[in-house]
């Protein structure tokens, strides 16, 4: 349903890829981890690779929880699909898009 | 030439009701050179018909003069404790400097909606077509400018003696967690006439300001502090008449014609779910930041929403055809468990905050395991355990990042799925394609009936993402917010704690 106004309505979006320049906002969920209240939000190069994303974005926020570990197995998901990121890959190649969730979960055993 | 009896010269004084009448009705003429649709030009657009607003029915007939007069007396009641307290130095009788840090989030987040609601409904006084909603417009507009000066008035004494009080009104503009008030309260000032009387008249100051604006007031009487209690007392009998009007706007709204029955439900359904989304910050209020507590979240809610409202004032509004808002079995499902993850992220985020925030005591615990009993012990001690021996540790949970938010209340996506407490709800939409979460279904059923509106939203998170907040650093960020040092982070042991401290053990020493 169109907003009912008493003229034309149509502004654009305030936070749309193109005002972050090569960059685009990516959000990590930690799923089943209660530490922390939400999702975190990250700017990140759309080229950046995801080794770079995981040590310099997420693990920086995540060790923050006393019980995180790095070198624990994980399993990742986007757009509710299994998701097997590998070092040199790129976000852009992975599937990335602006304002993505992706899922991060300690694999169990 | 007669002279004329001195008796008939004299002017006849008019009756209250009949002064009332003249000011309103005999005040007012019908257009006759002018379209009247280019005199009151906003009232057609939103599809609302109304064929005669002698309808309306205003049940106070105020005048100019009774209004001034009842205001003045009790402003010069209440100017009268401030200064009392004042002279007194009340503020040491508080229960605890952390008690402030519920006026501070008052002072904040609810003061600077009072000015709001002064604007709007001074727009409302000049573009409502009929003579009697105008002037009922105009008294509340005022009142609420009176409200705006009377709470910045009231919490000033506090500003002497601690932090957080001292920027409000730049902090209530820029600080990301004041963004859920000013955007709630601007989503409704971006809104026609008649959908603002429901969204601010309506849910705003009837079905929900027991659960909005008196939980402040009970937590000052409970918690020794005399002024914000006046003020309360003060504001009550205008409340009442905000309420009033609230339930007379959607009242003449639904008898004028059937056909605005399912316009006035679906802002009954987003209104009820926007201010509900704004009462997160008062559920951690009243279950945390209150030394001495007056009431749990859920008991409020049960009693002011549940018995009032639901079985009610909705069993009234059946008559019209409206039933309860839609998503509220979400609101009703949440209410043992909103405060504890709201503190939560409160407190790992106060850090940027203009308030301070600490781990429960064990006696608080206590209460809130009593309180929750289905809940707290299973979900959230052991939280605040692992809390505690990360302190012990040298620790102190401050998140070392940003959140990700909902677009339309723009609260970090803490809510939790329906019936499962432990897993975070994440809602999507495409616009445009672009995507955009929201934190639950009411949020997301907003965000899609009018994606045009909130795809505009000015998000605090991506605003310090693109560069709008001073700087990519928190320091820059707490700087652009107005914040200073001793305003924010861990209770013990801050800039108000230490000086509480200080005052009492004076006391002591003196033998006070």
């Amino acid at each position: 349903m169109p907003v009912k106004s008493i003229g034309t309505y149509d502004f654009p979006s305030r936070s749309r890829q193109e005002l972050y320049g090569d960059d685009q906002l990516v959000h990590v969920w930690f799923q089943g981890n209660p530490w922390f209240c939400a999702a975190a939000c990250y700017r990140a190069p759309k080229a950046m690779r995801w080794g770079d994303f995981w040590s310099q974005l997420v693990v920086p926020w995540a060790e923050e929880d006393p019980d995180f570990d790095p070198g624990a197995r994980y399993a990742w998901s986007l757009h509710g699909q299994p998701l097997s990121p590998g070092d040199d890959e790129t976000l852009e190649a992975l599937g990335v898009v602006h304002k993505d969730v992706i899922g991060m979960r300690v694999e169990a055993g | 030439m007669t002279i004329a009896n001195k008796a008939s010269r004299a002017p006849k004084k008019l009756s209250m009701k009949q002064r009332y009448q003249v000011l309103t009705r005999d005040l007012d003429w019908e257009p006759t050179y002018v379209d009247p649709k280019d005199v009151f030009p906003h009232t057609e657009f939103e599809g609302i018909t109304i064929h005669d607003w002698s309808k309306w029915e205003d049940p106070f007939r105020l005048t100019v003069d009774a209004y001034c007069k009842y205001q003045a007396e009790k402003d010069k009641r209440l100017y009268a404790v401030l200064d009392g307290f004042a002279q007194s130095q009340g503020h040491l009788t508080l229960t605890d400097a952390s008690y402030l840090n519920a006026m501070k989030l008052f002072l904040q987040g609810v003061t600077p909606l009072e000015y709001q609601a002064h604007r709007n409904f001074a727009y409302l006084a000049r573009h409502l077509n009929g003579p009697g909603p105008r002037f009922a417009s105009l008294c509340q507009s005022i009142d609420e400018l009176r409200h705006t000066q009377t709470e910045i008035h009231t919490l000033s004494n506090d500003n002497k003696y601690y932090s957080g009080f001292h920027n409000f009104q730049q902090m209530h503009d820029r600080v990301w967690y004041l963004s859920v008030p000013k955007s709630f309260f601007g989503d409704a000032l971006a809104s026609g006439p008649f959908e603002f009387l429901i969204a601010i008249g309506f849910s705003f100051e009837y079905l929900l300001t027991n659960l909005l604006f008196v939980p402040f007031m009970s937590g000052a009487s409970f918690n020794g502090d005399l002024p914000t209690m006046t003020f309360g007392f003060s504001a009550q009998s205008d409340e009442s008449r905000h309420m009033t009007l609230g339930l007379e706007a959607i009242k003449f709204l639904l008898e004028q014609d059937e056909a605005n029955v399912p316009t006035v439900q679906a802002w009954i359904d987003k209104w009820f779910w926007r201010g509900y989304r704004v009462t997160a910050l008062i559920a951690q209020m009243l279950d945390y930041m209150l030394p001495r507590k007056v009431m749990s979240w859920k008991e409020a809610f049960e009693l002011y929403f549940e018995e009032q409202m639901l079985k009610g004032l909705f069993a009234d509004l059946a008559f019209y055809g409206i039933t309860p808002p839609r998503h509220v079995e979400d609101a009703i499902a949440e209410k043992e468990i909103l405060s504890h993850q709201v503190y939560w992220t409160l407190y790992q985020f106060s850090h940027a905050a203009a308030f301070t925030t600490s781990v429960p005591t064990a006696e608080h615990e206590k209460w809130l395991a009593e309180t929750y009993p289905e809940t707290f012990d299973k979900l959230y001690k052991e939280l605040w355990d692992k809390e505690r021996e990360n302190i012990a540790g040298g620790g102190r949970h401050f998140v070392r990042g940003l959140p990700q938010l909902c677009q339309v209340c723009q609260i970090p996506m803490l809510f939790t799925e329906p019936g499962d407490p432990t897993t975070i709800c994440q809602r999507e939409s495409e616009f445009k394609g672009e995507k955009f979460q929201t934190c639950s279904n009411g949020c997301q059923w907003i965000f899609e009936r009018e994606p045009e509106k909130y795809v505009q939203a000015w998000l605090p998170v991506h605003q310090i993402y693109q560069g709008s907040c001073g700087g990519p650093t928190v320091p820059d960020v707490l700087a652009w917010y107005g914040v200073q040092e001793g305003d924010s982070g861990e209770h013990r042991g801050s800039l108000d704690d230490r000086r509480w401290q200080e005052w009492h053990a004076d006391s002591v020493k003196e033998g006070n």
